[in-house]
């Protein structure tokens, strides 16, 4: 995109034009980047996506009035908070606020980016500019526990849930194995069906309607395309999104893919 | 992270270029089982890419999501929907960058590289016969500035640098986040939106995007 934005302002007469064309990502590796209120409030807070939302201002401050899902965290106390900060390989998208002139939060997030937090953003104009945009404020005790869980895909069970049903042989539920043959050979949960991925469309007709379907395979990958298959055709299903470890007797093992 | 809000520019921009198809039917977010979904037009082009694309019969324009080699399948993301295609490892065509890769290839493509996927249709089955990754636009190495010399200006500001940094991104992508003091010149956007650049033919101009698209 750039580059040719670039060309066209050449064509439009322009002599000294660049490009940077590394862009946003490496830019980000280094630096923060910024957003305005709006687009807090518009990209992030109204969507629910799930974020670390820093309030960077003194305590007593703060408590007169903060963004919601703030977390309080005075600019002072920022490298102590590191070490109970999310793990930065869930790359959660760090957001500062601070006051007007902004100090606190640049002090911060300059603190995350070089801690290895590499979607760090602060907001222009901070929470002065959020009061004058008359954007909702609460007021009261802000949270100091910082808590990011990444969004779950659509359709995703969680690990608790699925080792439950697992276990229980729920009979409204359907274990559905999607993996191949010879994977299958090797070991499977108790009371699952193998149907592999491949031939799910064709078989359709094997697969209860009136059920739960709960689609694993090894990794994560063949089971969210079956969900979405399944899905579309009107099934109540789920998927496990997780790297799926199977003994002969059935005992299983998941981990994060 | 996707956002499919368009813009009032970028809306503008489209109904321009004559672009803007209807919204697509997204997929019910039910989790309960219940009559059969009747068939719905998934669309074809996720909304980012009609900026510069039409939709074309057998093509669909989305982000990556997965590659299953077992199963021979890819995993596409269209806006909200979902598209999976099967495919045979033995005729299809893999592009990465406008060169010719192999199938493994995909297992390192990352989730949410934008694709183009030319697919023939059987009995409501897509199967793929390329995929195709964005490919590089070479820039001349005169013209390329690197993050140190982007950080010094940026630290100077616009005014004691004398810049005009511009971040050619949709404007959704634009407001998540942007580097500081740039402006938004979104690329489809570029002919309408250029009173926004400096009257002086010789200022120096930035140009910025996601990285080498």
């Amino acid at each position: 995109m750039s580059p040719n934005s670039a060309g066209k302002a050449e064509k439009l007469g322009y002599t000294n034009v660049k490009v940077y064309h590394e862009g946003l990502p490496e830019w980000s590796k280094n630096s923060y980047s910024i957003l305005v209120p709006q687009f807090l409030k518009e990209a992030f807070i109204d969507k629910e996506i799930p974020t670390v939302l820093l309030d960077v201002r003194p305590a007593k401050e703060a408590g007169k009035g903060f963004i919601k899902g703030a977390v309080s965290l005075p600019a002072a106390d920022v490298e102590k908070a590191l070490a109970k900060f999310p793990a930065k390989e869930l790359k959660p998208p760090v957001i500062i606020y601070s006051d007007k002139s902004g100090d606190d939060a640049v002090k911060t997030a300059k603190a995350l980016v070089k801690a290895g937090y590499k979607n760090t953003k602060i907001v222009t104009g901070g929470y002065s500019a959020w009061l004058e945009a008359k954007f909702p404020v609460e007021t009261g005790n802000l949270n100091t526990v910082i808590a990011y869980a990444p969004k779950p895909r659509p359709g995703e069970i969680s690990f608790a849930d699925f080792t439950r049903i697992a276990k229980t042989a729920a009979p409204d539920v359907l274990i559905l194995d999607v993996r191949n043959q010879d994977e299958g050979s090797s070991g499977m949960i108790k009371g699952a069906k193998l149907v592999p991925d491949e031939e799910l469309l064709a078989r359709l007709a094997e697969l209860p309607k009136d059920k739960l379907i709960i689609a694993h395979c090894a990794t994560g990958i063949r089971a969210e395309m079956a969900y979405h298959k399944l899905k579309e055709k009107g099934y109540n299903v789920k998927f496990l999104n997780a790297k799926v470890e199977i003994d002969k007797e059935g005992n299983f093992k998941l981990e994060k893919s | 992270m996707l956002h499919h809000r368009m813009s009032a520019t970028a809306l503008a921009a489209a109904l321009t270029l004559g672009l803007l198809i209807a919204p697509a039917a997204q997929a019910p977010a039910q989790e309960k089982a219940s009559a059969p979904a009747a068939p719905q037009a998934k669309p074809t082009n996720m909304k980012l890419c009609i900026n510069c694309h039409q939709p074309q019969p057998g093509n669909l324009r989305g982000l990556f999501d997965s590659v299953a080699v077992k199963s021979q399948s890819l995993q596409i993301k269209i806006d909200d929907a979902t598209e999976i295609v099967k495919f045979n490892p033995q005729t299809l065509t893999v592009l990465e960058g406008g060169k010719p890769a192999d199938v493994e290839a995909l297992r390192t493509t990352k989730r949410g590289h934008e694709v183009r996927v030319e697919y023939t249709e059987k009995d409501g089955l897509k199967t793929a016969v390329l995929i195709s990754t964005k490919p590089l636009i070479k820039v001349a190495i005169e013209k390329l500035m690197t993050t140190a010399e982007v950080e010094k200006l940026v630290a100077m500001g616009p005014e004691k640098g004398k810049y005009t940094l511009v971040d050619a991104r949709p404007a959704p992508r634009f407001q998540e986040g942007s580097i500081p003091t740039a402006i938004n010149i979104p690329d489809p956007a570029f002919d309408k939106m250029a009173g926004k650049l400096p009257k002086d033919k010789s200022a120096l101009l930035v140009f910025y995007c996601g990285g080498m698209t």
